[in-house]
């Protein structure tokens, strides 16, 4: 579903991704762990097309999208919920406006059925009664299930989550994590997450990579990389 | 040095070929009907009200300091009944149109940049492109628009302001009576006055809508940078209003004089 081949990204001298490849099969959660700085957050931009590749592919569906104009991408993104790391809620807007805004953008739906989806989004992620709420009237954890509401809220086939539980404790971390593994099953979208929570990555991965150093120092099952031989691997999940 | 030389200006160059992309994808999307009526009137609303209240106040004083000081050097002529012609023509020809731009750049136009430096910082434009809309035609547009439209009313505003102010002077102060100096205000006043300055007011709002979304939309740097570009964003704008008033005061003056 999602296909990744060479892509190499630098800034300036700093080579962040240096050609790497996998693929995301469609329907798992696909987690991508490194450590701070290591361009997790870089590469999800890239996936979505929100950040432009210095050399290689991104395909989604089939679709070529390092070759796609940015209305090309608009149309595209509409099928892709986005998660990001501190929401970035409209701090003009409410919750519920917040919320209704890809509806009213993207879909015929009238105000009673946008109300009532509204609502329905935020009680799968656990949040009813805050429709008239500011996002500065928001804890941080409360900003990312507005903001998970708002990724999923199209019905989206693939889910993007950037850094979804960094800066919260560990039972908030687990809270969003299970929400986001609910909403992912539920709605049947392949989701990748970037991370570094190793221990919640475990926990609702199908599939996992770390990177190191801008290349893949590991690929596969959760299984699979708790028992691998590789000593980066090993100290970084320990 | 050079080198340094070489590389400022080229920096200076691709700025310059920024701001214009910026404006001309703003353009583009005006021209192509991709106007959201909705949120330009939310920002006409917004900017209007936000600079109405202190465009009248300095207007009102404008319009008195000049009465005040007409009367004391037209009466050395004993020609005080030009105390109105000249608080109308100088408002109307000069000082509303610059005054409004500059009251109007620091208000509206820093709340602009402000606002669209906070969305920027905190990945909201980012945002509003992972959901499929564009942030141009959604967030940008609206404010260049609303500033395009409120200025023009906003100096109508203050001229009027401006003159009532000049007639209470002229009225309680140099005792020009009421009906002469209203006589007087609208006998002075003809239409290519009120053009030379009220044309002006549509380039002043281009530059300040331009640049302080400019700006707001390219801040970087979190909270310091929203401060750092919108103090630039009313810095810029401040003295391009100035520089293009004279250029454009002396266009004017060479068509219609």
């Amino acid at each position: 579903m999602i296909e990744v081949k060479n892509l190499s990204k630098a800034f300036g001298v700093q080579k962040v991704l240096d050609k790497i490849s996998f693929s995301v099969n469609r329907g798992e959660i696909f987690v991508i762990l490194g450590e701070s700085g290591v361009g997790k957050s870089v590469l999800l931009k890239q996936l979505n097309g929100l950040i432009d590749p210095d050399e290689g592919s991104i395909s989604i569906d089939g679709v070529e999208i390092t070759s796609l104009s940015e209305p090309e991408l608009l149309g595209l993104r509409k099928k892709i919920g986005y998660l990001f790391q501190e929401g970035a809620l409209y701090d003009f807007m409410n919750v519920y406006e917040n919320l209704s805004f890809p509806l009213r953008e993207h879909t015929p739906l009238k105000r009673k059925e946008i109300v009532d989806k509204v609502k329905k989004v935020l009680s799968l992620v656990g949040l009813e009664g805050v429709e008239s709420k500011f996002p500065s009237e928001l804890s941080g954890g409360m900003k990312k299930r507005v903001g998970l509401a708002r990724a999923i809220i199209l019905d989206s086939q693939i889910l993007f989550c950037d850094e979804p539980t960094s800066g919260l404790d560990p039972i908030r971390s687990r809270d969003i994590s299970n929400l986001i593994q609910n909403a992912s099953r539920k709605l049947s979208c392949t989701t990748v997450i970037t991370s570094h929570d190793i221990t919640n990555a475990l926990r609702i991965a199908d599939r996992i990579m770390i990177i190191k150093e801008g290349k893949i120092a590991g690929l596969g099952k959760p299984s699979e990389i708790k028992s691998s031989p590789n000593a980066f691997i090993r100290e970084f999940i320990s | 040095m050079k080198k340094e030389n070489l590389s400022y200006i080229q920096n200076l160059i691709i700025k310059l070929g920024d701001n214009v992309c910026f404006f001309g994808e703003v353009f583009f999307n005006i021209l192509r009907g991709r106007v959201r009526v909705i949120e330009v009137l939310k920002q006409i609303y917004e900017q209007g009200l936000q600079s109405v209240g202190i465009v009248i106040m300095v207007s009102l004083a404008s319009g008195a300091v000049l009465a005040l000081q007409g009367h004391v050097v037209l009466s050395r002529f004993g020609a005080k009944e030009y105390i109105a012609s000249m608080v109308a023509l100088s408002l109307v020809r000069e000082l509303s149109p610059v005054f409004t731009a500059l009251i109007f750049s620091g208000k509206a136009g820093a709340r602009i940049t402000a606002e669209l430096g906070s969305m920027s910082v905190n990945d909201q434009f980012l945002a509003t492109r992972a959901m499929g809309v564009d942030p141009i035609e959604y967030l940008i547009v609206p404010r260049m628009l609303g500033c395009f439209l409120v200025l023009p009313i906003l100096t109508v505003i203050s001229e009027v302001a401006g003159i009532a102010g000049g007639y209470f002077i002229g009225v309680y102060e140099a005792k020009i009576s009421s009906v002469f100096y209203l006589n007087q205000t609208l006998k002075s006043i003809r239409i290519v006055d009120f053009l030379s300055g009220f044309s002006k007011v549509f380039f002043f709002s281009v530059i300040i809508g331009w640049i302080c979304a400019y700006q707001g939309y390219n801040t970087k740097g979190g909270s310091l940078g929203v401060g750092k570009y919108t103090t630039q964003a009313v810095a810029y704008s401040y003295m391009l209003v100035i520089i293009f008033n004279a250029i454009l005061t002396k266009i004017i003056l060479s068509i219609w004089g």
